[in-house]
C-alpha cells in the first residue's frame, strides 16, 4: 500500500512558515505522503493539488489572524470539484484577539471544516485522528 | 574536399527550401539556396529537386549515406505538421503542464480538454483525428479515476491514433489494460510530483511517434533510409535553435522569436519564467525557460479571417479606423483566406498586412506572456504571478517570410509594450528590446544544425539577423522592485 497523500499549506496572504516546515517534518515521518503547497496558498492551490494527488485531507494553517475570512467557502469549492469526501482540517491563530478557543472551533466546524486546532494542539493526537478519520471515510 | 559542408532542407507545407552551407571556422555560409513546390503526394520528390540545384556535382536519387558529398539534414511540416490533442486534469497545473510539453515537441494542439472526457469532447477528437493524444493527470500516487475513465472513453471512442500516456504512474497497468488494443506509448509522469514539471520524457515520447508515424506514409522513409538522418518536425528545428541561442551566445539569456506564417503564428522565448526576488509570488506552475506556444487562429493568410476575428477590438484601437475602413479591411482579409497566396498589391494592402501582422504578434504575445496582479493584504500591496515573465526579454526575432518581407521594405512592425485592450492584469511583457528580423529566412534551415553543432548554429544565427527597430517602453511596469 503506497502512502497516503495529504495537502498542506497557509492560506491567504499569510507568511508565516516556520509552523508549515515543522506540519511537513511531523507528517511525512508519520507515513503521510505530504504535498506541501508552503505560504500564501489560495483555495484554488489547495483545490488543484487535492485533485491532482487524489488527497484524502487538506490541512490548512492560519497564523496572522485573517483565518475566518480566508477559510470560509473551502468546503463549498470542495465540493464544487467534485471533492465531497475529502477531510478538512484547519489549524494555528485562527482568529485575532483572545476568543475562547470552543467558540472558535464552533465557528470554523460550521465552515464546514472537520477538526480545529490551536497553536498548542500536540501533533501526535492529530496524527492518530486523521488516520482513524481516513479509515472511517474509508469504510 | 566537400566534407565541411552540409545541406539542409525543410519540406513546409507549400515550399520546400534548402541550404548548402559550408563550415568556415567558427560559424556557417550559405553557399547556395534552392526551393521548390512541395511535392504533397510524394515528398521526396521536391526534396530531390532541392538538393539537386544545391549539389548539381553528384546523382542524388541514387545515393547512399556512405558516398552522398555531404551530409543532409531536413525537417518536415508538411500536410499541417504535427497534430495533437492533449487531455490533462487540472487546467492550469497538468494540462498546462502537457500543452507546454506538446508544444515544446513541435506540435500543433487541435483540442485540449480538462477533467472528465465527455461525448462531445470525444467526438471533436474524433473530427480533428490528431495524429497524437497526450492523455495525462494525477502525480505519482495521485488521482487514478480521471485518466482511467478518459481511457475508457477513447477505448471506445473511434479515435486511432497514437495514444501518449504520461499520467500517474500508479495507474499505468489499468491504462494500459484499457488501451490494450490502441498504440498506446507509455511514458514518465509529467508531473510526478504536485508543481513538479518532467517534460523531457514526453517530448522525446511525442518525437518518436513523429518519426514511427508520420514519417512513414509521406515518403520520408525514404529519405530516412538513404541519408541516415532522421527528420525533425520543422517548430522543434526553430525550437532547437533557440535553445543554442540562448545557451551559447552571451547576452541572449533573455530573448524571444515570433514565426509568423499563413496559418500560424509561433512564439518562442527563452528566459527564466520568474525571478523569485522580484518580490511577487509564484501562482501556479513556474514555466520552463524555454517555452514555445502556437496560435492556430493567428495567421497572415489561412487564418487571416479567425486573426480579423480575434482581432477585431486590437485592429479597431491601432488603426483609428472608421466603421467603412475596417469594413474594407475585412473585405481585404476575406480574400486572402481564398487567395492565400496573395502579396500586398499597393500602400493600402501593405499597410493592412502590418495591421494583421500586428494583430497577429499582440494576440500570441498575450497569450505567451504571463501577468501579475496586485492584492492587498495584512502586510499592504503583494504582487502576484501567474505565467511567464518576459520583461527582461532585451531582444525579439521576427522570422517566416511576412516579417522578413516586412523588414526588407522598410513597413514597421508593431510590438506591443502593453495591454492595447483593457485585461484585468497586467501582462508581463518586454520592456526595452531590439527587434531584429530574420531577412533571408534561414533560421529554420539552420535549426536542422542545432543538435549536431549548437555553438556554430548559434553563432550564424546571431551574426545573420539585422537590426530592425529599438522599443522602448515609456513607463515601465517596475512593480516587481516592491518587496514584500
Ligand atoms: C515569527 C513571527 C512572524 C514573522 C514570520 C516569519 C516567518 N517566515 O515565518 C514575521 C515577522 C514575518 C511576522 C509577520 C506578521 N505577524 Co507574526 N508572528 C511571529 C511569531 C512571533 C512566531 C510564529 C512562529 O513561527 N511560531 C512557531 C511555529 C512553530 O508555531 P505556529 O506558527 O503557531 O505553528 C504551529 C501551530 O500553530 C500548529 N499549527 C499551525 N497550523 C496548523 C494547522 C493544523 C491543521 C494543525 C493541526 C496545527 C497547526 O502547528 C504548528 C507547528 O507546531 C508569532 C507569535 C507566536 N509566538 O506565535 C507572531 C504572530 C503569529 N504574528 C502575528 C501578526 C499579527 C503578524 C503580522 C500581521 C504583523 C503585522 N501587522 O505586520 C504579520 C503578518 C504577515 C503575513 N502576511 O503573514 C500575530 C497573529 C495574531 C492573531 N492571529 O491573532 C502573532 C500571534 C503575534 C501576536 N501575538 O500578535 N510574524
Amino acid at each position: 500500500m503506497s502512502a497516503t497523500n495529504i495537502v498542506l499549506g497557509v492560506i491567504g496572504f499569510d507568511c508565516h512558515s516556520v509552523g508549515n516546515k515543522i506540519l511537513e517534518a511531523w507528517f511525512t515521518e508519520s507515513g503521510f505522503k505530504v504535498t506541501n503547497l508552503g505560504v500564501m496558498v489560495s483555495q484554488e492551490e489547495f483545490i488543484a493539488a487535492a485533485i491532482e494527488t487524489d488527497a484524502k485531507a487538506i490541512l490548512v494553517s492560519s497564523l496572522y489572524g485573517h483565518g475566518e475570512i480566508d477559510c470560509a467557502g473551502l468546503r463549498e469549492k470542495c465540493i464544487e470539484k467534485g471533492l465531497e469526501d475529502l477531510l478538512l482540517y484547519v489549524g494555528g491563530n485562527l482568529v485575532v484577539g483572545k476568543t475562547p478557543f470552543p467558540q472558535v472551533e464552533e465557528k470554523f466546524l460550521k465552515m464546514g471544516y472537520d477538526r480545529v486546532f490551536g497553536p498548542d494542539c500536540s501533533l501526535e493526537k492529530v496524527s492518530e485522528m486523521l488516520k482513524a478519520d481516513i479509515a472511517a471515510k474509508a469504510r | 574536399m566537400t566534407s565541411n559542408r552540409v545541406i539542409c532542407v525543410d519540406i513546409g507545407s507549400t515550399y520546400t527550401k534548402g541550404a548548402i552551407f559550408r563550415l568556415a571556422e567558427d560559424r556557417f555560409v550559405v553557399e547556395a539556396r534552392a526551393v521548390t513546390p512541395t511535392t504533397v503526394d510524394y515528398l521526396p520528390d521536391g526534396f530531390f529537386t532541392v538538393v539537386q540545384q544545391l549539389s548539381p556535382g553528384a546523382d542524388w536519387h541514387n545515393l547512399t549515406a556512405a558516398d552522398a558529398p555531404c551530409p543532409v539534414y531536413f525537417s518536415s511540416s508538411a500536410k499541417g505538421g504535427l497534430k495533437v490533442a492533449v487531455v490533462g486534469l487540472v487546467p492550469e497545473m497538468s494540462l498546462q503542464i502537457a500543452r507546454l510539453a506538446a508544444f515544446s515537441a513541435g506540435a500543433r494542439i487541435c483540442a485540449s480538454y480538462p477533467y472528465r472526457l465527455t461525448r462531445s469532447c470525444i467526438s471533436r477528437i474524433e473530427k480533428a483525428q490528431p495524429d497524437i493524444l497526450l492523455l495525462c493527470g494525477g502525480t505519482d500516487g495521485g488521482n487514478e479515476r480521471y485518466v482511467t475513465e478518459n481511457a475508457q472513453a477513447l477505448a471506445a471512442s473511434g479515435f486511432n491514433g497514437t495514444i501518449v500516456y504520461a499520467g500517474n504512474n500508479a495507474a499505468v497497468d489499468r491504462v494500459s489494460d484499457l488501451l490494450a488494443d490502441r498504440e498506446l506509448v507509455i511514458c514518465e509522469n509529467l508531473m510526478p510530483d504536485f508543481g513538479r514539471l518532467n517534460i523531457e520524457p514526453v517530448r522525446e515520447a511525442i518525437r518518436r511517434v513523429f518519426l514511427d508515424r508520420i514519417v512513414s506514409g509521406k515518403g520520408l522513409d525514404r529519405l530516412v533510409a538513404a541519408f541516415a538522418t532522421q527528420p525533425v518536425p520543422t517548430p522543434l528545428a526553430v525550437l532547437n535553435l533557440v535553445r543554442v541561442v540562448g545557451e551559447n551566445i552571451e547576452g541572449w539569456q533573455n530573448f524571444a522569436l515570433i514565426d509568423m506564417g499563413g496559418a500560424t503564428t509561433d512564439f518562442y522565448s527563452f528566459a527564466d519564467a520568474y525571478n523569485p526576488d522580484s518580490g511577487t509570488i509564484m501562482k501556479g506552475i513556474v514555466e520552463p525557460k524555454l517555452k514555445r506556444t502556437v496560435e492556430g487562429d493567428l495567421g497572415m493568410r489561412v487564418s487571416a479571417e479567425s486573426t480579423f476575428e480575434t482581432g477585431e477590438a486590437y485592429l479597431a484601437a491601432v488603426s483609428d479606423f472608421s466603421t467603412e475602413q475596417l469594413a474594407a479591411l475585412k473585405n481585404y482579409v476575406m480574400g486572402l483566406t481564398t487567395n492565400t497566396g496573395h502579396l500586398p498589391a499597393n500602400a493600402i494592402e501593405k499597410y493592412y498586412d502590418s495591421l494583421l501582422a500586428g494583430a497577429c504578434i499582440y494576440h500570441s504575445l498575450m497569450r505567451h506572456a504571463g501577468s501579475i496582479e496586485e492584492v492587498f493584504t495584512a502586510k499592504g500591496r503583494v504582487w502576484a504571478q501567474s505565467g511567464k515573465d518576459l520583461r527582461r526579454v532585451s531582444r525579439i526575432v521576427g522570422t517566416g517570410g511576412y516579417l522578413a518581407a516586412m523588414a526588407r521594405e522598410g513597413s514597421a512592425v508593431a510590438i506591443p509594450d502593453r495591454a492595447v485592450l483593457p485585461t484585468e492584469k497586467t501582462p508581463l511583457l518586454p520592456e526595452k528590446f531590439v527587434y531584429l528580423t530574420d531577412n533571408d529566412y534561414i533560421l529554420p534551415l539552420l535549426g536542422n544544425l542545432a543538435e549536431k553543432f549548437p555553438r556554430q548554429c548559434a553563432l550564424t544565427a546571431v551574426s545573420s539577423l539585422t537590426v530592425t527597430q529599438h522599443y522602448e517602453v515609456k513607463e515601465p511596469c517596475q512593480r516587481e522592485f516592491i518587496k514584500a
